[in-house]
């Protein structure tokens, strides 16, 4: 029983860090309606900026989060501004190919400004590991569940209570009618973007405590991230909390049942089960076309 | 052959030729990789573009395909001894099966739903063969045994892989440009463009997209296992590698999806650069090239966003057509190819429909709805916004299945069916327009209306014929040629109704194809109206231009609120109290009629 | 103004493309080539890096020599990061670049797929680092390897626990509980599979056998798995991240086996043991010999050290340098003595070529087998001790002692 227990903890937990990094993700999908590739780059570069201010500025990665997420907001609102929008008019492929694009670069970049060592930060808050009776976790993990219940209570909350919001969520159902409403679209889609990777620049500074940074780091979080904001339904903010921790219980569990070999398997016939089932996933929005 | 002479077939030609002559004529064993590799990856970003481009299915794990191929191949040499020229054939075999299974239960998903399900099967397929690593070899990989000649595909000449990659490619382009001038090439493109007007001309999209998808995996397949036996190792990874997936597309896209040659062209262009670009940059550091490719990729896609082929076409085509010509072939005259269908004599019922109910939750939006249309006449449906009448549409073209009543069509050998999809209907003889225009705007007006040619002919030129004819009764002869997508609204609208006549529909259903006309393209579509219905269709068609629809409807019937208000000849219906109360509302009960 | 652009950045990228062409096919005759296959981008690129370098080290100390019968060695790179680059780089260096021959390359994968190519072409290719007994074991006559096999690496960890460990815990073997989990790639799927083909061979207890992916980002099940299992002894092959996890999510578990053993890849890394941090402390690891070996059974491994600090400003990362520098030194002797770079000629000389153990910095002797294989290729057990990986087996080598608790 405090196997299953130990395993249902470990999925949540996982999950947590799962949710924070797919909510940025069904953000931008949901509001400016792109696949972006480069996603698990952008957190990349939050992990390395971390280290960075770890490194020479001492600053426990908690600290250093809100400063990446600004910079990581910079960013995502850039390459939204001079490289997605001129492309908003072709077709989807052509954008799905600049983010590749752009993903290949930057994961390249890192490679040469600073080689393919990994790097972690020495941290000690968020480490420690603790115990509930029988069941083991570390308080950096626990931490990062909660912050990413909270950062998800407080984005509904903004998408339901603000202007912009609600320009978000106009964004996400019909574009050309929202435009029409006197929604500045592209501002919107720069200011989402740049929230989406925002996002991302949290859950650097948090993962940071657990995981170290690398270039290819990215690639070890993307492919998940997308099932689980696919899984959820594309820009459902809570179908991206609820995939996140179905997908690490199944990590979990399977990784245990039937082996930590075959669990990817697993959550990807899960992920195909559903699909074939509700097309647009768990909470998308109807239609599951684009 | 005389087609042969004409400067774009020889061209092309010359340029294929090219990619197999220059590599013998440097004899370089680097040159001859290179060759080798782009007709390898051209033929996989040409076979990826039947699914990714014709029918806009973006697969991004089209590598499983490749891997079942090399595998199958590399499997049944290294345990069974059998030589690859039919392994190869067993592995196109699975990975026919293979997209039954995976296009089956994707086939509606859309856009990065579809993408990401395909990585979905990658990914199973690289770990269920690391996972067998038994009868795999597993991560460890598989060797190839190398076995000298061609029954082995094994060579020590570079120059012999070159011929069978060679071969490969021009197979595999051959197929593509197959399906892209057949019948079957433009049910495809129909699909992706429009699946809704696509299925109203007689288009199974399911069954279209399937065949898309097992060809190109067929295709992907042999060409896996050749190149399986070309790297004589093989490995999970490589063979079932998301980065490949993603490159083929690429390849499509940067040359131009939807055409023939894009993707080709797309791969002699990127390939060669980029394996000489590592060799070189590797020097400055290591990720310098990877870098420069990946900035290079943005670059080319922000400034190429329809791909080389769209852009540079017309400049290149231009110069090529100014070359030395042959003489062309006479073009046969067709004669007519009106189907003698069976004309129901005037005014007996040809399509009925008894008691329609639909429910949309707790909205009851048709209820108990009869309309009877008969041979030869023009039946108006007019009622207020929102009484229903599209929904009632849908219901007569198989675009909504009713919860209760039925629809029967008098087919053309005088029989009554119940068709229930709308390709059925189509074939049953039923044609409709949508009232939302938008035509298959990558196609020319000519290429939109022989889509509704296609359906009772497999054959270009028939197809042809006939959309000549139907462009003729529907004032569209001087457009033919014309990309659809640059036509004014009155010409959308008349496209629309020519599409839906190339099907040589018996009743026509006809979705407020006056609104949004001028004054004087109304006349002209009251005229045209009237042409299709003097030769022998009938017309149900909703309006709400007044003037038009008394002018032309021979019956009216009003439907408000999903009710069928009042039914009968124009005058009646049209001064009846309640008609008027429920256009007008009570308050004008009084007012004169116009 | 776009289409400007194009236009000039197309005229640029020709001349460019022109003038790199030019100044590829100048011709230098005092020199003689040899290429240098690994991956050096990628999620290998550290690893065959540094390999890379113990080869740059060996060309230099021969150039400062003398070169080869006077001629200038010039080393060609060449990175590939799979098969099918592997095939790519290997025909453009036997083609264009015309190599003497190809020295490589840390992967297995890339190693096994490029053979294939310069076999056929006639090319002699030296394997350094790779461990895939496929690469030797496929009857090539071109192909020679300087280092131990995945076997060698099996072996080796298996006679650890029962010459080792299992006396220093003062057990017997067969009583342990063993548990050997690998990643699911090449590397770690080899090592794993002798390791368990060698445990089953002894009659060893082994309680749990697991693979996972590299890429993993969680093994709380895997070591919930083994600890449930109740393994006392755990083997593990991993690379760097997964090597590190590990440890993380055990402490987080409270799973303390009685001892670990690693294989190689991210165990030998002092990133790793940084990362890791204390409960790195006195965890075996069976690898390559590393620069922590006693220069009595390795001579000229101080000088290795020296040169290796100087060209690149810091102590070695792993032990991949040190045998790679050690096998090319080798065979750019051979290449030497062969005089020639016939193919037939080198193969000749390379199984002439005789050092008794002890006598490199790596402390290898060198024989080669008919397949090309270096039988006198080991590798060491060692211990991380105090930040710092020792070697402590076999004693000829050894510069501390095994420390075990409990």
């Amino acid at each position: 029983m405090s196997l299953l227990l130990q395993l249902l903890v470990n999925g949540l937990l996982l999950g947590g860090a799962y949710a924070i990094i797919s909510i940025g993700l069904t953000l931008i999908f949901g509001v400016v309606r792109i696949v972006n590739f480069a996603h698990g780059e952008f957190l990349m570069i939050g992990m390395y900026v971390v280290w960075l201010f770890a490194q020479h500025m001492g600053l426990h990665p908690y600290a250093a989060a809100p400063l990446v997420a600004l910079l990581l907001f910079c960013l995502g609102a850039l390459m939204q501004r001079a490289i997605i929008q001129p492309l908003l008019s072709a077709d989807g492929h052509i954008q799905i190919f600049a983010t590749v694009g752009v993903s290949t670069a930057l994961l390249n970049l890192a490679l040469m400004l600073f080689g393919a060592d990994i790097r972690k930060v020495d941290a000690v808050f968020g480490t420690e590991p603790l115990s509930l009776g029988s069941l083991t976790y570390v308080s950096g993990q626990l931490i990062t569940f909660v912050a990413a219940l909270l950062i998800a209570t407080a984005l509904h909350l903004f998408l339901k209570h603000t202007y912009t919001g609600r320009a978000f969520r106009a964004l996400s159902q019909n574009r050309v009618a929202a435009a029409l409403m006197g929604v500045n679209v592209n501002a919107m889609y720069v200011l989402a973007f740049g929230m989406g990777t925002g996002l991302v620049g949290l859950a650097a500074g948090l993962i940071s405590v657990q995981y170290p940074a690398f270039p290819t780091v990215g690639s070890y979080f993307v492919l998940t991230a997308f099932v689980i904001v696919v899984l959820g339904g594309m820009g459902s903010l809570p179908g991206a909390v609820i995939g996140s921790l179905f997908i690490g219980l199944i990590d979990s569990f399977a990784g245990y049942f039937v082996g930590p070999d075959l669990k990817e398997v697993v959550y990807f016939l899960v992920f195909l089960g559903i699909l074939s089932i509700r097309p647009t996933g768990l909470f998308g929005l109807g239609r599951g076309s684009e | 052959m005389a087609h042969l002479l004409q400067p774009r077939a020889y061209v092309a030609l010359l340029a294929l030729l090219a990619a197999l002559l220059i590599p013998i004529g440097l004899q370089s064993s680097f040159v001859f990789h290179l060759a080798i590799q782009v007709c390898v990856f051209a033929s996989l970003a040409v076979a990826w573009n039947i699914v990714g481009g014709f029918t806009g299915q973006l697969s991004l794990g089209h590598a499983v395909f490749y891997g079942i191929g090399s595998y199958a191949a590399g499997l049944l040499v290294a345990h069974f001894g059998i030589p690859p020229w039919l392994g190869m054939f067993a592995g196109a075999l699975v990975s026919m099966i293979t997209a039954l299974v995976i296009a089956y239960p994707t086939m509606r998903l859309r856009g990065p739903f579809f993408s990401l399900a395909t990585i979905a099967f990658l990914e199973v397929a690289r770990l269920l063969v690391i996972h067998e690593e038994s009868w795999t070899g597993g991560s460890a990989g598989l060797n190839v045994p190398l076995q000298i000649g061609l029954k082995w595909m094994i060579f020590r000449e570079k120059w012999a892989y070159l011929l069978v990659a060679f071969g490969f490619f021009l197979f595999t382009l051959l197929i593509s440009w197959m399906v892209r001038r057949s019948r079957f090439g433009f049910y495809l493109i129909a699909v992706r463009e429009r699946e809704d007007a696509a299925r109203a001309v007689g288009v199974n999209a399911v069954n279209a997209k399937m065949m898309a998808a097992v060809i190109s995996a067929a295709l992907t397949s042999l060409i896996g296992s050749f190149h399986g036996m070309y790297l004589t190792f093989l490995e999970p990874s490589s063979a079932f590698s998301l980065e490949m997936s993603i490159q083929i597309a690429m390849f499509a896209l940067i040359g131009g999806i939807g055409t023939v040659a894009g993707p080709v062209i797309g791969a002699v262009l990127v390939l060669p650069v980029a394996e000489l670009a590592r060799g070189w940059l590797s020097a400055f550091g290591n990720g310098t090239h990877g870098f420069v490719y990946g900035v290079l990729l943005v670059v080319v896609v922000l400034f190429f966003p329809r791909g080389i082929v769209g852009h540079l076409s017309e400049r290149v085509l231009r110069i090529v057509d100014r070359l030395p010509r042959g003489p062309l072939p006479q073009k046969e005259l067709i004669t007519s190819l009106r189907p003698s269908f069976h004309l129901a004599p005037k005014g007996t019922p040809i399509l009925k429909a008894v008691n329609l109910e639909k429910r949309f939750g707790g909205l009851r939006a048709t209820d108990k709805v009869s309309i009877t249309l008969h041979a030869g006449e023009i039946l108006g449906v007019i009622g207020p916004n929102g009484a229903g009448k599209t929904t009632v549409f849908n219901q007569l073209s198989g675009f909504i299945k009713p919860d209760k009543g039925t629809v029967q069509v008098l087919d053309a050998s005088g029989v009554w069916v119940s068709p229930s999809t709308p390709e059925i209907f189509a074939k049953a003889g039923v044609g409709r327009t949508f009232q939302i225009v938008q035509p298959f705007a990558g196609m020319s007006v000519l290429e939109n209306i022989m889509l509704g040619g296609f359906l009772h002919t497999p054959h270009r030129n028939e197809a042809e014929a006939i959309a000549q004819e139907v462009a003729d009764l529907t004032d569209l002869t001087k457009l033919l040629h014309t990309e659809a997508r640059s036509l004014t609204i009155g010409g959308m609208k008349r496209l629309e109704v020519a599409r839906a006549l190339a099907t040589r529909p018996r009743i026509l259903l006809l979705d407020e194809v006056l609104a949004g006309l001028n004054p004087s393209d109304v006349v002209k579509a009251i005229e045209m109206i009237r042409r299709i219905r003097d030769a022998g269709i009938s017309v149900l068609m909703i309006e709400h231009l007044m003037q038009a629809t008394m002018a032309l409807s021979d019956r009216i019937v009003v439907i408000d609120l999903g009710r069928v208000l009042r039914q009968g000849k124009p005058e009646e219906v049209v001064n009846d109290i309640e008609v008027i109360q429920a256009y007008l509302g009570k308050g004008y009960t009084h007012a004169e009629s116009s | 103004m776009i289409k400007r652009l194009k236009h000039f950045a197309s005229v640029v990228g020709c001349a460019a493309a022109v003038a790199l062409a030019l100044s590829a096919t100048a011709l230098h005759a005092q020199e003689i080539k040899i290429g240098a296959l690994f991956p050096l981008s990628g999620g290998l690129a550290l690893l065959g890096d540094e390999s890379l370098r113990g080869v740059q080290l060996a060309v230099e100390e021969r150039n400062a020599a003398g070169g080869i019968n006077g001629q200038k060695i010039v080393i060609v790179k060449a990175d590939a990061v799979d098969a099918n680059q592997a095939v790519g780089e290997a025909r453009r260096l036997t083609s264009g670049d015309s190599v003497a021959a190809i020295f490589g390359s840390y992967a297995s994968g890339i190693a096994v797929a490029a053979t294939q190519v310069t076999e056929l072409a006639g090319v002699p290719y030296f394997e350094l680092g790779a461990v895939a007994d496929t690469v030797t074991g496929r009857g090539l006559k071109y192909v020679f390897r300087s280092n131990s096999t995945a076997k060698n690496f099996a072996d080796r960890s298996i006679e650890s626990l029962t010459q080792v460990v299992a006396p220093a815990l003062k057990v017997d073997p067969k009583a342990l509980k063993i548990a050997i989990i690998y990643e699911d790639g090449p590397y770690g799927t080899l090592v794993g599979g002798f390791q368990k083909d060698e445990a089953k061979r002894l009659g060893l207890n082994v309680v749990e056998s697991q693979s996972y992916s590299a890429k993993t980002v969680d093994l709380s099940s895997l070591i919930l798995r083994v600890k449930s299992a109740g393994a006392d002894i755990v083997l593990h092959t991993a690379y760097q991240n997964d090597a590190v996890l590990f440890f993380r999510q055990a402490t987080a578990a409270s799973y303390k086996p009685r001892a670990i053993i690693g294989a190689g890849g991210g165990y030998s890394l002092n990133d790793t043991a940084q990362a890791v941090g204390a409960p790195m402390e006195g965890v075996f690891d069976v690898d390559f010999p590393q620069i922590t070996m006693n220069e009595a059974g390795a001579q000229g491994l101080k000088e290795f050290t020296a040169a290796y600090q100087k060209n690149f400003n810091m102590l070695p990362r792993s032990g991949h340098s040190l045998v790679n520098y050690v096998g090319a030194k080798a065979f750019l002797e051979i290449l030497a003595r062969a005089k020639s770079t016939d193919k037939d000629k080198i193969r000749e000389t390379v199984l002439a070529y005789r050092q008794p153990p002890g006598s490199s910095a790596a402390g290898w002797g060198f024989q080669f087998g008919e397949n090309g294989q270096n039988q006198l290729a080991t590798t060491n057990l060692m211990q991380w001790q105090h930040g710092k990986l020792v070697t402590v087996y076999p004693a000829a080598v050894a510069t501390a002692k095994p420390i075990l608790s409990n």
